[in-house]
């Protein structure tokens, strides 16, 4: 799959607002499966608005987000090719870390239990698995959203500030994970930061 | 898992509110349906307590006619205007005896003799069932029906003032006659019995087939034109038919008017009872979907965050339409055995009286047509709002 964008702006930002940018009102901007992106801005850019556009739950946008080679409806194409960390997590507090990441996994039918589990104690303290999210403190949730979004079939991973609570060995680990699904699936990452990371030996780096 | 985070969403009081007020529209409905096909044949039928749709019919004895008694016949083009009414199914005639009557009976070694006349109308508006209400032109047996009244006014008026001692039908069914019959140099003996009253037609009857054959018989050429008619009416509470008796100056016996308004007030009943009982169905499901309503609001976060992570409107849907659906359909079943617990009430009171012959089928076809559009109405609003909530 190829995501191509043309002509790319919020519609709510001014175009004074993303003068400048490498994405945003660029004639086109390709991203390849396979290769890895890092899109850096300060906040208020735009950021979460660009993985938004692309994933498909925010249309508020002019230009066009175009997949290539994939014909599928929005839903389908979050079930099998796009997987999404989300900045704001999207957990349910009320599950324990262990079903949050269930639940997504319910639905595709991605990974066995051992699998799950052994990716969670891979980044969270054993222990945690069976506290409801929300006892957990914010780095400990970034962490399980994390094993989650690992738990499907994905073309591209697309990573809202992946690391803005943790600290870096919880990042290392955590890189380390997505780093090696991202790797077994053959699939492309896009990583938006407010400064460049280090984590992920990233192919090209955007500003927005 | 999914089950469980949507469990907690439910109100409980809401959906108890909700299963309490569709329970008692929904056994109302059911019954109104079920009274309704029960009763309707006691109001349609011409054997019916109610007296039916068919009415006699005279014109009004004013100063005039009774010195020219022309003014009391129903002319031929009379009856055939009062045929082409929109409100009149049938008209019938009645046959009158063109020949002397008399009867006579012997009574404690005297004999009691009455000059006496019949007429005659076709059997199907007789409400009297007799196995002796046949004519046989080779026995000798007339079968007569009088009016209850005749009796009512013996029994409740005569006896009671002079003392006497009141009959009862089953004994005056039991006392023979003899009719003589004169006419046309003619003269024959019968022997004849009363074998029934009748409420609805007031003139002394005998089968119409022994009058026509009399009439050959006995009777003299020219017979009179009808006074009577009999009007079988093809809707009981048109409007237009008291209008039209007055125009003409026709009369109408005051219980088969009355017998109309009641199969008129009946329906009325009905209509309101249905209205009611739809009007609490309406509300109820208003009830639960504005809880519904509530709940998708109140869990904004929850559906959005499920849709997000790959979760159709139909996933989340599914839940819901299952939980209205199973206390839908337990409401219904609830509110059927309700309706037919109270049927078999009514059934016990009403049999004593009339006979009740209808199933339980509309009971059954009112549940079975509720639930599927009450179901049919949740699944669509059910998806409807979680999609408007959760797409973008």
């Amino acid at each position: 799959m190829l995501i191509e964008l043309h002509n790319l702006k919020p519609k709510y930002m001014s175009e004074l607002e993303v003068s400048g940018s490498d994405i945003y009102l660029q004639p086109t901007v390709k991203f390849e499966r396979g290769r890895k992106y890092m899109v850096c801005a300060r906040s208020g850019h735009g950021k979460t608005s660009l993985l938004n556009f692309i994933y498909g739950s925010n249309n508020a946008y002019d230009g066009a987000v175009l997949f290539h080679d994939d014909d599928s409806t929005p839903l389908e194409r979050r079930r099998r090719k796009l997987s999404y960390l989300f900045q704001d997590l999207r957990l349910f507090p009320e599950l324990t870390a262990l079903e949050n990441v269930q639940i997504k996994n319910n639905l595709t039918g991605y990974k066995s239990m051992a699998q799950i589990e052994a990716m969670l104690d891979q980044v969270l303290s054993p222990e945690k698995k069976h506290q409801p999210v929300a006892t957990l403190s914010l780095g400990q949730r970034q962490r399980v959203a994390a094993v989650r979004a690992l738990c499907q079939p994905f073309e591209f991973l697309l990573m809202d500030e992946p690391f803005s609570h943790l600290d870096l060995e919880s990042s290392q680990a955590v890189a380390a994970l997505v780093l090696s699904e991202v790797e077994s699936q053959g699939a492309g990452l896009i990583v938006t930061a407010l400064d460049p990371i280090g984590l992920f030996p990233f192919d090209v780096t955007l500003n927005l | 898992m999914l089950k469980r985070l949507q469990r907690k969403t439910l109100i409980p009081t809401q959906i108890a509110g909700y299963a309490a007020t569709l329970l008692v529209g929904a056994a109302i409905v059911m019954l109104a349906c079920q009274l309704y096909a029960d009763l309707r044949p006691l109001l349609t039928q011409q054997t019916d307590v109610f007296r039916g749709h068919a009415i006699t019919l005279s014109k009004n004895v004013g100063a005039l006619q009774s010195l020219n008694k022309r003014g009391i016949y129903f002319t031929e083009r009379e009856i055939e205007e009062l045929e082409r009414q929109p409100f009149v199914a049938q008209v019938a005639r009645f046959t009158s005896s063109g020949f002397h009557t008399k009867a006579s009976i012997n009574f404690a070694g005297q004999g009691l003799y009455t000059d006496l006349f019949f007429e005659g109308v076709p059997d199907r508006y007789i409400d009297v069932r007799s196995e002796e209400w046949r004519w046989d032109s080779t026995s000798n047996f007339i079968p007569v029906i009088i009016p209850e009244d005749y009796l009512s006014l013996y029994n409740f008026g005569f006896a009671e003032s002079q003392s006497l001692p009141v009959i009862s039908k089953g004994t005056v069914e039991q006392v023979s006659f003899t009719i003589d019959l004169d006419g046309n140099g003619r003269h024959r003996s019968f022997r004849s019995r009363i074998v029934g009253f009748s409420g609805k037609i007031n003139t002394i009857l005998a089968p119409e087939e022994f009058l026509e054959w009399a009439n050959r018989e006995f009777g003299s050429a020219a017979t009179n034109p009808p006074s009577r008619l009999l009007v079988e009416l093809a809707d009981a509470s048109d409007e237009r038919i008291p209008r039209f008796m007055e125009e003409h100056n026709y009369s109408i016996k005051q219980d088969e008017l009355e017998s109309s308004k009641m199969v008129f007030f009946f329906r009325a009943a009905m209509a309101f009872l249905l209205t009611v009982a739809l009007i609490i169905i309406a509300l109820s499901v208003a009830f639960i979907v504005m809880s519904l309503n509530v709940i998708v609001q109140k869990n904004h976060d929850l559906f959005c965050n499920l849709y997000a992570i790959g979760y159709s409107p139909q996933q989340m849907a599914r839940f819901y339409r299952r939980t209205v659906g199973i206390i839908t359909v337990a409401d219904m079943v609830a509110a059927t055995t309700i309706a037919l617990i109270l049927r078999s009430l009514y059934v016990g009171k009403l049999s004593t009286v009339f006979t009740l012959e209808g199933s339980v089928w509309p009971i059954v076809i009112a549940a079975a047509v509720l639930t599927a559009a009450l179901i049919g109405i949740y699944n669509y609003i059910i998806l409807k709002t979680i999609r408007g909530t959760v797409e973008p």
